[in-house]
């Protein structure tokens, strides 16, 4: 409130300024008076989903906007050969990239799973408009680095968004998925060129595995073991293009792209799609290259859907827990977000969801000590949003109860736009046969209209994350002369958020470089230790090691939490006391002793 | 044809020309230019070789590929394969001369014909020669390890302690410092060797071991840093050592492992392969339960070892609890509410439990072991004097990844039984009866850390390399790749049969022979789903199969030896018409064949 209220005087200060100068058309004060909602310097509109040369042109179109803070590269080539765009928002005034910690984002690594991108686009987008003008916006833009990294298989989400791809998570490597030694050579195929990849249904009287639904006869309905129905399921709409007697089985690429990453990566008999080795996909190794290099990633999310999860590793039951004290970090944010989205749910991948080995978040954690979630954007609960509707949703007399609910859904608020009804078709290899079903853009992806809200939560969720990196702080130091030119010196060392500068798990596994606790100068260091409690007198935890002027702090820094060390050095003058986390930035204070 | 004439021509020349060299064989161990011209007299020499580079090493070092095969006929990358690599490790000098052998032997040797010009084989000989290199630097040291810079002790700063030569003698060995809290005493039974003193039978510890040199970065460790980053023999898929500094920062991460995965990536023809290294499953065949012999490394270098092995533990500090840091205190989220922890929920995979294979299948054991007796039976070889067990190694990942039968072999050892319970004692019980060299005697040093020490230990690559290649070991391991290619599946169509039924309508029957020893997969090509089944296949539209076996049919695995299948399709056709049948198995090779319809 009080800083409310200053930035509104500052502002109306300014204002005054300059409209007795330069009497501006639209003043700044005409902005203060809109309160919440100014003029944006780029009007953007977020109701389609873009493909990738689309996603290309927003990213430069707002790299151009905003030239200072943001900065546009392609980290490598899809095997399509699509560039893999990641911009960069840094603020060069308060720092260099490296120096401080940075979030990263990403998306679309299953190329169906497509909506996470226009959250990342989104967001850069609301930062650079409001940065200056929100204070927490500002703070984060000044404090933090982001990469985002719209679209991690692009040659996925083009096949998804602009070809057959409907349900095609894969990439595009082709895969001899029936092996005949020819690759990709039976894929689904628009045969009434409607421009959408229906289902195939057969009217079998007496001898199929599925009949219609009495209530409505869009839908199917398996029918019990021991039951007959009149209709087989036969598929997605496509033929037998190589002619080898088999309909679809061999379409484009054939494996999982979120399950080459090399922690507890797994062979394709234990973990289906994983192809084979680590990192063999270009979009995979790419990434890893980048952050590799970027060591100051403290923070990361990827972007699935859907379901409505945040989730976190391992993947695996047989990875065992995280450390306790990693946990307590994951709980504490997986939690907080479950306040900012309603209907998601924090969980443990193999628990929650399902198992997998060789995820992303699962190696981003083990092999680089990020601490990662992966949100499953969108929840169907979220059709019919306020506790009374979702209660008819599970009454079996109601119009929107169960099944029947998308179907309502479709009719009534999107006027029938994403279910193509059950039409005949002579199918060359099935015969009489008819196609039908719902359109790509709905189930996992939201209703368009409804994109808003799951951008800007999930939005608010990465950037609550990305505040609750470490950050470094160095209080002042406290001098005390011993004897001669021998002095105490005691500084604190402050880590004012949540993630600790170094997880357990990647202080056990090595990788990430210690913490560096350095003194530079014209003193000797004779004694360094770790205050107990410097309120009270007390023993201070010495430090064994052979350079007291680079102390190695291989367990980092905790969050929020101020450790204080003392100092025994003997000399004069000025000296330095630096404390450097790759993943927390570089701080540091002048003492003098004299 | 004039043209063929004319190159054939010249090649007959060229392996005039290069006859002499390319007879000879060579009788030591060659740095990478050394090698480098052996294969390429070899490869000129010869019209059935070729030769490219998989990939340039960190160092800028070539890492090649023979290819050897003749061009005439099925194309090469359509026939059974096998893979040779030598020098998995680099201080393995022995597998790249083996292999350079090997090649030699399969280019001139008339039993190899048959193989030349039906099958192929690829022959890398130094996978890792910028570790190989170290071995003729000045100062020698064993390097397994290729040259990726690596922060060994994550300190923030790379290669910053390396070992040094102090005594001057060429070899880096090791220090022996009289310790009164030290772990180990001069063994008595051997003065040369070390033994960790057993306190319970009243023995005192008294000295400690380290590698030769000093503390260069004075962090109070010695030699904790030196160049050489990762073991490419622990950096494969197959229980693969997660995290240690050895094994790179991943699976597969090193530009040589990479390249030579994506080669056998792209080459799923390869059937069988063989790697020289520092793990054995042939002279300890596999045990009834899947298993190989374990380690059986040098003790000294352990113990060695030790006195670094607590690096990792200066600069961890308690966060919390008693040590008087105040850590997270209560768990408490914004505005107070108490945190409950990620929901707990069921696992709710079938298969989250799977684990993969880590022994050699029940199935596949015989197999193992028919090729392993094939390799002594030639080599003659009894005991193998150092083992390591293999994790994350390369023939590891070739069986259980990809399901080929895969083999691993120091390539010497002893045709006898040594004495000893050690790898120590046997090394040394070997080198004293050949009359070999491989130890350097203790002596003193005055060190300027340590003070009044001993240097002395195995030479370096004594124990792992013989101290010269012999001409008999050469020869020998080309038999056995001959004796292992003639085992490979070898699929045909042996019988076609056709019966008219009038009315257009006829039956063909196909009869599939799988004549080689090996099944056309191994069991655990099965079970992995790596080895693709056998295809049989009537080339004729679908519409055209009336009933009997689909247009492409598959064997999930048709055992060797002769071992057969049948398969017949009801189809409409013309008399007089040809249909074509067609085989293809991975490891087996492509046949096609045609039936007249009659």
């Amino acid at each position: 409130m009080t800083m409310n209220s200053i930035g509104q005087s500052v502002l109306g200060f300014v204002s005054l300024a300059l409209a007795a100068s330069l009497a501006l058309p639209t003043s700044v004060e005409g902005q203060a008076q809109r309160g919440s909602d100014p003029e944006h310097r780029l009007d953007l509109t977020w109701d389609r989903w873009l493909d990738h040369d689309e996603i290309g042109e927003r990213m430069q179109l707002l790299a151009r906007t905003w030239p200072e803070y943001l900065s546009l590269e392609s980290i490598g080539s899809s095997y399509g050969g699509r560039e893999m765009w990641v911009m960069t928002i840094n603020n060069p005034r308060t720092g260099a990239e490296m120096d401080k910690a940075a979030m990263m984002i990403e998306a679309n690594v299953h190329g169906n799973e497509i909506q996470g991108a226009e959250v990342i686009l989104y967001t850069i987008w609301y930062l650079m408009e409001n940065y200056g003008r929100v204070d927490d916006v500002t703070r984060l833009v000044d404090e933090r680095v982001f990469y985002m990294l719209p679209s991690v298989n692009p040659d996925g989400r083009d096949y998804f968004l602009d070809e057959h791809g409907s349900g095609a998570r894969t990439g595009h490597i082709p895969v001899d998925s029936d092996g005949d030694g020819a690759f990709d050579e039976d894929g689904p195929d628009d045969m009434n060129g409607n421009g959408v990849i229906e289902q195939i249904r057969k009217y079998v009287p007496g001898e199929g595995t599925h009949r219609t639904d009495p209530r409505d006869p869009r839908i199917m309905v398996r029918v019990a073991p021991d039951e007959t129905g009149d209709w087989v399921l036969l598929g997605s709409e496509g033929i037998d293009n190589d002619g080898d007697g088999m309909v679809n089985e061999d379409p484009v690429g054939g494996y999982d792209p979120n399950r080459n990453y090399a922690s507890d990566w797994q062979p394709n008999y234990i973990q289906g799609g994983s192809m084979n080795y680590p990192f063999e996909l270009p979009e995979a190794r790419a990434i890893n290259d980048f952050q590799m290099a970027k060591t100051n990633i403290a923070g990361f999310q990827s972007f699935h859907n859907s379901g409505g999860m945040i989730l976190r590793g391992p993947g695996a039951a047989w990875q065992g827990r995280y450390p306790a004290a990693d946990i307590a970090v994951y709980d504490e944010i997986g939690e907080f977000g479950e306040r900012m989205l309603p209907y998601y749910d924090y969980l443990v991948i193999w628990q929650g969801l399902y198992t997998v080995h060789g995820g992303s978040i699962d190696w981003t954690n083990d092999g680089l000590g990020i601490v990662s979630y992966s949100n499953e954007l969108w929840n169907g609960g979220q059709y019919f949003n306020s506790p009374l509707l979702q209660e008819q949703g599970r009454d079996q007399d109601q119009p929107i109860s169960g099944q029947y609910g998308r179907y309502f859904f479709d009719d009534f608020l999107e006027f029938g736009d994403e279910f193509v009804d059950w039409t005949s078709y002579d199918h060359p290899q099935f015969g009489q046969v008819e196609l039908g079903g719902w359109k790509k853009l709905s189930g996992r992806v939201n209703p368009r209209f409804m994109s808003m809200e799951l951008f800007h939560r999930n939005m608010a969720f990465t950037l609550y994350h990305a505040d609750m990196m470490p950050l470094m702080s160095m209080g002042d130091a406290t001098v005390e002369r011993v004897d001669g030119d021998v002095y105490r010196v005691r500084v604190d060392i402050t880590n004012e958020r949540v993630i600790p500068t170094i997880t357990v798990r990647a202080q056990e596994n090595n990788v990430v470089r210690p913490d560096l606790l350095m003194v530079d100068g014209n003193v000797e260091v004779i004694a360094a230790g770790w205050v107990a409690d410097k309120n009270r007198p007390g023993p201070t935890q010495l430090i064994d090691q052979a350079e007291l002027d680079r102390i190695l702090v291989r367990s980092g820094h905790p969050g929020r939490t101020t450790r204080t060390i003392e100092y025994l050095v003997r000399g004069t003058g000025d000296f330095t006391v630096t404390y450097s986390a790759l993943k927390g930035g570089t701080v540091s204070t002048t003492v003098r002793v004299r | 044809m004039r043209i063929d004439v004319v190159r054939g021509a010249c090649l007959c020349a060229a392996a005039l020309l290069f006859s002499s060299g390319a007879q000879a064989q060579s009788t030591s161990y060659q740095d990478f230019d050394g090698i480098t011209r052996e294969l390429r007299s070899l490869v000129n020499g010869s019209p059935h070789a070729s030769m490219r580079s998989l990939a340039s090493s960190h160092e800028g070092r070539e890492i090649w590929l023979v290819e050897i095969g003749n061009p005439a006929g099925t194309p090469l990358d359509q026939r059974p394969g096998v893979l040779v690599v030598g020098n998995l490790e680099g201080d393995h000098l022995i597998g790249s001369h083996l292999a350079v052998e090997t090649v030699r032997y399969l280019l001139t040797d008339p039993s190899a014909a048959r193989l030349r010009d039906e099958q192929v084989v690829y022959v890398v000989p130094r996978l890792n020669p910028d570790g190989a290199e170290a071995m003729f630097a000045r100062i020698k040291r064993d390097r397994k390890r290729n040259a990726r810079p690596f922060d060994d002790d994550n300190d923030g700063r790379v290669d910053e302690d390396p070992p040094e030569d102090l005594n001057g003698d060429g070899l880096i060995t090791l220090m022996r410092e009289p310790d009164p809290s030290g772990d180990f005493i001069i063994d008595p039974d051997d003065p040369r060797l070390m033994k960790r003193a057993d306190r319970a039978a009243g023995e005192t510890g008294a000295y400690t071991l380290h590698v030769e040199g000093t503390d260069t970065d004075g962090d109070g460790f010695l030699n904790e840093d030196g160049p050489g980053g990762v073991d490419l023999n622990r950096n494969w898929q197959h229980v693969y050592p997660y995290w240690e500094r050895d094994a790179g920062p991943h699976m597969v991460s090193e530009p040589e492992t990479r390249a030579l995965m994506d080669f056998m990536v792209e080459r799923e023809h390869i059937g069988a392969v063989l790697a020289f290294g520092h793990s054995d499953n042939l002279v300890g065949g596999t045990d009834s339960a899947g298993e190989f012999d374990g380690d059986q490394l040098i003790q000294l270098d352990a113990f060695a070892a030790e006195p670094n092995s607590e690096i990792f533990e200066v600069g961890v500090f308690s966060t919390g609890g008693g040590g008087g840091f105040f850590g997270f205190g209560p768990r408490v989220g914004a505005g107070g509410v108490p945190l409950r922890g990620a929901q707990p929920g069921r696992d709710n995979d079938p298969q989250s439990g799977r684990r993969p294979a880590v022994v050699v299948d029940a199935e596949d054991r015989d197999y193992f072991n028919a090729v392993s007796e094939a390799y002594k039976e030639i080599t003659g070889i009894e005991e193998v004097l150092v083992n390591r067990e293999p994790e994350g190694a390369f023939f590891q990942m070739a069986y259980f990844q990809r399901g080929i039968p895969a083999f691993s072999t120091q390539g010497w050892g002893a045709t006898d039984e040594v004495d000893g319970s050690t790898a120590d004692e046997k090394v040394l019980a070997w080198a004293d009866s050949a009359d070999v060299d491989v130890f350097a005697d203790w002596s003193p040093f005055t060190h300027p850390e340590l003070g009044a020490v001993e240097i002395g230990g195995f030479r370096p690559y004594a124990a792992t390399n013989p101290p010269a290649p012999s001409a008999e070991g050469g020869r020998q391991h080309g038999q056995f790749v001959v004796r292992l290619a003639e085992m490979l599946p070898r699929v045909r169509i042996v019988e076609t049969d056709v019966t008219a039924h009038g009315g257009g309508v006829f039956t063909v029957t196909a009869e599939v022979e799988n004549t080689g020893f090996l099944p056309t997969t191994l069991q655990h090509g099965v079970v992995s789903r790596s080895v693709d089944q056998t295809l049989v296949q009537i080339q004729i539209d679908p519409d055209r199969i009336l009933t009997g076996a689909d247009k492409s049919s598959r064997v999930q695995k048709l055992e060797g030896s002769g071992s057969r299948s049948t398969f017949s399709w009801v189809i409409r056709g013309r008399t007089g018409e040809s249909v074509e049948i067609m085989v293809r198995s991975e490891h087996g090779g492509t046949h096609t064949t045609s039936a007249r319809l009659r």
